[in-house]
């Protein structure tokens, strides 16, 4: 199980996140229906370190990119997104 | 053995049985030292075979002495009979024998033993199947080890998480001295030991300058947590562990009724001390009570004052051993011989009177009655027999890196030990002590014959077995494993796995490194089911989820009905009804006068803010924003391919301010995606959702009479179809949404759930005044299917587009919600799609999950979604979706369900089979 | 098990600083960190999430506040709160949990949400003596009961 650190929360358990997609299968409500096809089911899939959003479903509940390597699951970053908060 | 072997000093006190015989044992003997001592040395059969089996060991990595204990439902076999406890009244079982330990029936197998070699089972599949239906029962019968309890387990089992700077596994002299070092440089330490006391091999070889007691409270008093009875048994990504803790023995009655604990520890840095574990030495019978590690032997002298042979022979490869002898002869053995595999002058002085010989390997023993009489052995290439009752053996000695491995670290091979080293981790880990460096003991070639030279004692594998799937074409170590079960067992071939690579090395002619080596997973030793689950042991592993108004509705006693986690009523039963019968009454009342129903389950979102619209307008496939206050409508939710995800009302409670719900089977998902939308997709919007399923209660209130019976409640005109109006309703705030499911007159009330029950008793109470009754999902299922209301989950199965649905007319023409651009794909509005239809049977019940057809033997066309009768004319009547349906209605089919034996001839129609025109509700 | 309270998620989507200003006039303290709470006799904040604050108590003067940049909604139905008192209500914590509920972790004063026994709970460290959880009122007899078994096991 990840140790995975929350932007707002610090280090938390995996159990407390949900995985939602990578950042390349998010598909923009505005854009095209190659688009969207495109990000649904073409993904980079790399052997390496790849960009993911998460969620902090049962902490926080806010969401988050992991940059996460998909073969050694070391987590190299993690970025807050979301509506502008305060500290 | 014959006798007992240890003098009784009166410190027997704790009374046990095995094998319904009753013996005494000492505080802190295992049960294999309490049998040893009492001279029980044969304590199992062997899984395939049914040979006659000892202990060989004073471990976890005991292969043999596999034990039932415990009675009923605490009952846990294959319990090493070295890793448990006496304790008062403990019940010990042997495994794997017919109608006796000693007198065992299936034992004659062994005389078949070539016909059971390696690869057995995969011969017999290759055979034809009815070969297989043959031995199939026979296989069943004769291989195996412990019975599974029967019972349910009545103890309860604690899930504990555990943080640390440094977990030490192993209380030996180096994991000691690792935890008090980190204790007193300010770390937070754990410290886990599986034995009952710490020590490690000092309880075996003590050190007079290293106190293990002192030390533990030394650690203990500078804040460290100190577990015993602990196996860390897996070790996981980002320093995460899993130990596994006996609160209580096995068998035992927990006083606080939790019988193990699971920890879930997070670690900053791991410390593996876990020292080494004694390799066997293969030669023919090797298997037999009587032949034991030499180190175990050194064990059950000074810890436990045990002696498990009196005439003692010694074979090794190491100097270790030696130990051994000075121990045995020091308690009063006798050592008839000490077998060094070495050149002469390689070990070092033996005690005074025991005979040494160099370059002396033992060939086979024989035993007879299950004790060992003779020791034969090669030395200097001609045999020699020695009278003995036990035989101590030392194949060398295999690092515990098993954790190690499981971290990603990767092994170093070690020549003078023939071991494999933990090297490098990709964690924040190390190993430190005896696993780092194993004795020096040089490879020996067996010299016994080889079918009877057992490798993996558990799995009944042999170095003839190794050899057979190596004549058979295996050539890397995985398949050997595969093909011969070698390490395949319950202890995950720990004693095992070296003797076997050594021999596929050698038939290789490569170096053992280059044989390869199998991987290590967790868990460590055997954990229990019970230990996994849990606190979820009980209620199929999941909590119950109360609704609000549960004791009210318990009042009535219903027939409840489990909907994922929750529980609502299911129906009513008055006057000994059946469900079915209270179904069709409270549906009929529903029709004719009015009918209230717990909702309170449905997913609820409040949505305020500026652009609390414009979220739902990306969130709803159907427009929402022209919607004026105090006005709802119905809507659905796309995913982002187009498909249906989940539908519910949406209302305009005031200017800012909307309220959406949905499925009740959907809410946790459409709170998910509601919340990834506002916040991943468009963080401007100046909105906040904010899921308030459980704060409101919902009652639906439904029937011709519905309208008059609110009105006189809330004093008030009740709003129109799909209005929304707040209201006082018993003196407590309310929302009234006038919203019809079931097809009549209906409104939803929702109020707070924690003031919900003086609402409900009230509405209950004008309906049964005017003549109305409470009614439960049982009947709403049959007014809904009457109305053709889709359901998600039934005909929104994941894989229906609002058109497939008969929706298609409600979507937002001007797109940009979810899944507007899915939809465009031609394929999800091509005409073969499955349509939703109304079926109405020609003759008999429609069955439930029937396939559509038009001819005996043709492929399904669509299947049966939800079925139902009339429910005040009568007739069957069904929903269904079928292949371009929408275009089909008038057809005649055949819905057929084989697995039910259930036919029925329909006639496909529209999905509406009550007021299509719904004017019984609009106004 | 506590009495029912008036509960309210507190969110604000726009201008954060000049909200917080806002209500800290009207309040007379600042709204918590995150993962933190403050309060007084008549209100507590408890901070569990980057945007919303859980307010316990009488929300009038912040509703006043927030105009157009925030709002409050009622959430008190939908939750019971509970009480687990006495020294070793850290250690209760831990079973079933996934959180380091220890002094230096989680001191008195603290917020965090979590997962006890696969239910997301909301906890405020009251005081080292007492803990508040925050649970879901489905949930609440379930995850009682869950408690009630472990307590045996505190300081064994």
């Amino acid at each position: 199980m990840y140790q995975i650190t929350c932007p707002h929360c610090g280090p938390r358990a995996q159990t407390e996140f949900t995985y939602e997609r990578t950042t390349d299968s998010v598909v923009d409500p505005a854009g095209d229906t190659h688009a969207a096809m495109q990000a649904l089911y073409t993904r980079a899939n790399p052997m390496g370190l790849d960009d993911e959003i998460w969620r902090h479903t049962y902490g926080c509940r806010a969401w988050m990119v992991l940059t996460r390597h998909r073969v050694t699951h070391e987590i190299r970053a993690v970025k807050a997104i979301g509506p502008e908060a305060l500290p | 053995m014959s006798g007992p072997s240890r003098s009784a000093t009166g410190d027997e006190t704790i009374p046990f049985t095995f094998d319904g015989n009753t013996y005494h044992a000492r505080p802190g003997d295992t049960l294999a030292a309490a049998l040893l001592a009492n001279g029980v040395g044969l304590v199992g059969r062997s899984f395939k075979y049914h040979r006659p089996r000892g202990i060989m060991t004073a471990g976890i990595e005991e292969p043999n002495a596999l034990v039932t204990v415990g009675t009923g439902g605490r009952t846990e076999p294959n319990t090493r009979a070295t890793d448990v406890f006496v304790y008062p009244g403990m019940v010990a079982k042997s495994q794997n024998r017919w109608p006796s330990l000693s007198f065992d029936v299936a034992s004659i197998f062994g005389l078949a033993a070539p016909a059971l070699g390696a690869g057995f089972y995969y011969k017999t599949f290759f055979g034809p199947a009815k070969h297989w239906m043959l031995y199939e029962g026979f296989i069943r019968r004769a291989a195996g080890l412990g019975n599974a309890p029967t019972e349910a387990d009545p103890d309860n089992f604690s899930h504990k998480a555990g943080f640390c700077d440094v977990l030490v596994v192993g209380a030996g002299p180096a994991g000691l001295k690792a935890a008090l070092a980190a204790a007193e440089a300010g770390k937070r330490v754990m410290l886990v030991e599986q034995d009952a006391v710490p020590g490690g091999s000092l309880l075996r070889d003590p050190d007079p300058a290293i106190d293990p007691a002192a030390m533990i409270a030394r650690i203990k008093a500078l804040g460290g947590e100190v577990l015993l009875r602990t196996t860390a048994s897996g070790y996981w990504d980002h320093n995460f562990l899993t130990l596994t803790q006996r609160l209580v023995e096995p068998g035992a009655v927990p006083p606080h009724g939790f019988a193990q604990r699971l920890w879930h520890v997070r670690a900053g840095r791991v410390i593996l001390a876990t020292g080494l574990i004694e390799r066997p030495v293969p030669f023919a019978n090797n298997d037999h009570p009587g032949v034991m590690l030499s180190q175990a032997v050194r064990s059950y002298v000074r810890r436990w004052g045990v002696l498990p042979g009196k005439r003692v022979v010694i074979a090794t490869n190491n100097d270790d051993a030696y130990l051994t002898a000075e121990a045995l002869v020091a308690a009063g053995a006798e050592v008839v011989a000490l077998l060094d595999a070495r050149a002469p002058g390689s070990g070092p002085t033996a005690p005074a009177g025991v005979q040494v010989f160099y370059d002396a390997k033992p060939a086979k023993v024989i035993g007879r009655k299950h004790a060992l009489r003779k020791v034969t052995a090669v030395i200097g290439g001609s045999e020699h027999s020695f009278d003995a009752d036990l035989i101590a053996v030392s194949g060398g000695f295999v690092p515990v890196a098993h954790l190690h491995m499981q971290a990603g670290g990767k092994l170093t091979w070690n020549e003078a030990a023939q071991a494999f080293i933990p090297g490098e981790t990709p964690q924040a880990c190390e190993t430190v002590g005896a696993a780092l460096n194993p004795p020096s003991a040089p490879a020996i070639a067996p010299a016994g014959k080889a079918k009877t030279s057992f490798v993996d004692f558990q799995n009944d594998v042999s170095l003839a077995d190794i050899d057979l799937a190596w004549q058979e074409g295996y050539r890397s170590v995985e398949h050997l494993k595969r093909y011969t079960t070698l390490g395949m067992a319950t202890d995950q071939g720990k004693t095992s796995n070296m003797v076997a690579l050594s021999r596929l090395a050698e038939k290789q002619h490569v170096t053992v490194p280059e044989a390869g080596l199998t991987t290590f997973r967790p868990p460590f030793t055997p954990v229990t089911m019970g230990l996994m689950a849990g606190a979820g042991a009980r209620n199929a592993g999941a909590h119950v989820r109360r609704i609000p108004l549960h004791s009210l509705h318990e009042a009535h006693d219903p027939i409840w009905q489990p909907l994922g986690y929750w529980f609502r009523p299911r129906a009513y039963p008055v006057n000994g009804e059946s469900l079915q019968q209270a179904a069709l009454r409270e549906a009929r009342t529903v029709r004719t006068v009015a009918g209230l129903s717990d909702v309170s389950t449905l997913g609820k979102f409040e949505v305020s803010g500026p652009d609390a619209a414009a979220l739902l307008e990306l969130v709803c496939a159907t427009t929402v924003g022209k919607l004026a206050v105090g006005r709802g409508r119905y809507t659905f939710m796309c995913r982002e391919d187009g498909f249906v995800n989940d539908d519910g009302t949406v209302w305009r409670l005031a200017e800012n301010r909307y309220l959406l719900t949905s499925s009740t089977g959907g809410a946790d998902r459409m709170a998910h995606f509601i919340s990834y939308v506002r916040n991943s997709l468009r963080p401007d919007l100046k909105c906040s959702v904010v899921n308030v399923q459980e704060h409101y209660a919902g009652i639906a209130l439904a029937g011709p009479q519905a309208r008059a019976i609110l009105a006189s409640l809330i004093g008030a005109e009740p709003p129109r179809h799909m209005g929304y109006a707040p209201g006082v309703l018993a003196g407590v705030p309310v929302h009234v949404l006038a919203a019809s499911y079931s097809g009549e007159r209906a409104f939803e009330i929702h109020v707070e759930a924690t003031h919900a029950a003086p609402v409900w008793q009230a509405i209950e109470h004008a309906t049964r005044a005017a003549g109305g009754a409470p009614y439960g999902l049982e009947a709403m299922e049959l007014l809904r299917i009457e109305k053709g209301h889709v359901v998600v989950g039934g005909e929104v199965d994941g894989r229906s587009t609002p058109h497939d649905l008969g929706l298609g007319g409600m979507l937002n023409k001007a797109g940009g919600f979810i899944g507007a651009a899915g939809l465009t794909r031609p394929a999800l509005s091509a005409p073969d799609r499955n349509n939703l239809v109304g079926l109405v049977s020609l003759d008999g019940p429609i069955p439930e999950g029937g396939m559509l057809i038009q001819r005996a033997g043709q492929s399904p066309q669509g299947h049966v979604t939800a079925a139902a009768r009339r429910i005040l004319e009568g007739g069957a009547i069904a929903l269904a979706l079928l292949q371009g349906g929408h275009k089909r209605h008038g057809e005649e089919l055949i819905v057929t369900s084989p697995t039910r034996g259930e036919k029925a001839r329909v006639r496909v129609t529209a999905p509406h089979f009550y007021d299509a025109a719904g004017e019984r509700y609009r106004d | 098990m506590l009495p029912a309270a008036p509960l309210h998620a507190l969110e604000i989507w726009s201008n954060p600083q000049a909200v917080a200003t806002r209500i800290e006039k009207a309040l007379g303290f600042a709204l918590p960190v995150m993962n933190r709470s403050a309060g007084n006799d008549a209100i507590t904040l408890l901070r569990y999430e980057p945007t919303v604050w859980l307010v316990e108590g009488d929300v009038a003067v912040i509703a006043d506040t927030l105009g157009d940049d925030g709002a409050l909604t009622a959430i008190g139905g939908g939750i019971v709160r509970m009480r687990l008192a006495g020294p070793h209500w850290r250690d209760l914590l831990l079973e079933g949990g996934f959180f380091d509920t220890s002094a230096a972790a989680f001191p008195a004063g603290a917020t965090a949400a979590t997962v006890i026994d696969h239910v997301g709970v909301r906890l405020w460290a009251e005081s080292d003596d007492a803990c508040i959880a925050y649970v879901p009122a489905s949930y609440a007899l379930s995850l009682h009961h869950f408690w009630d078994e472990a307590l045996p096991l505190l300081g064994a």
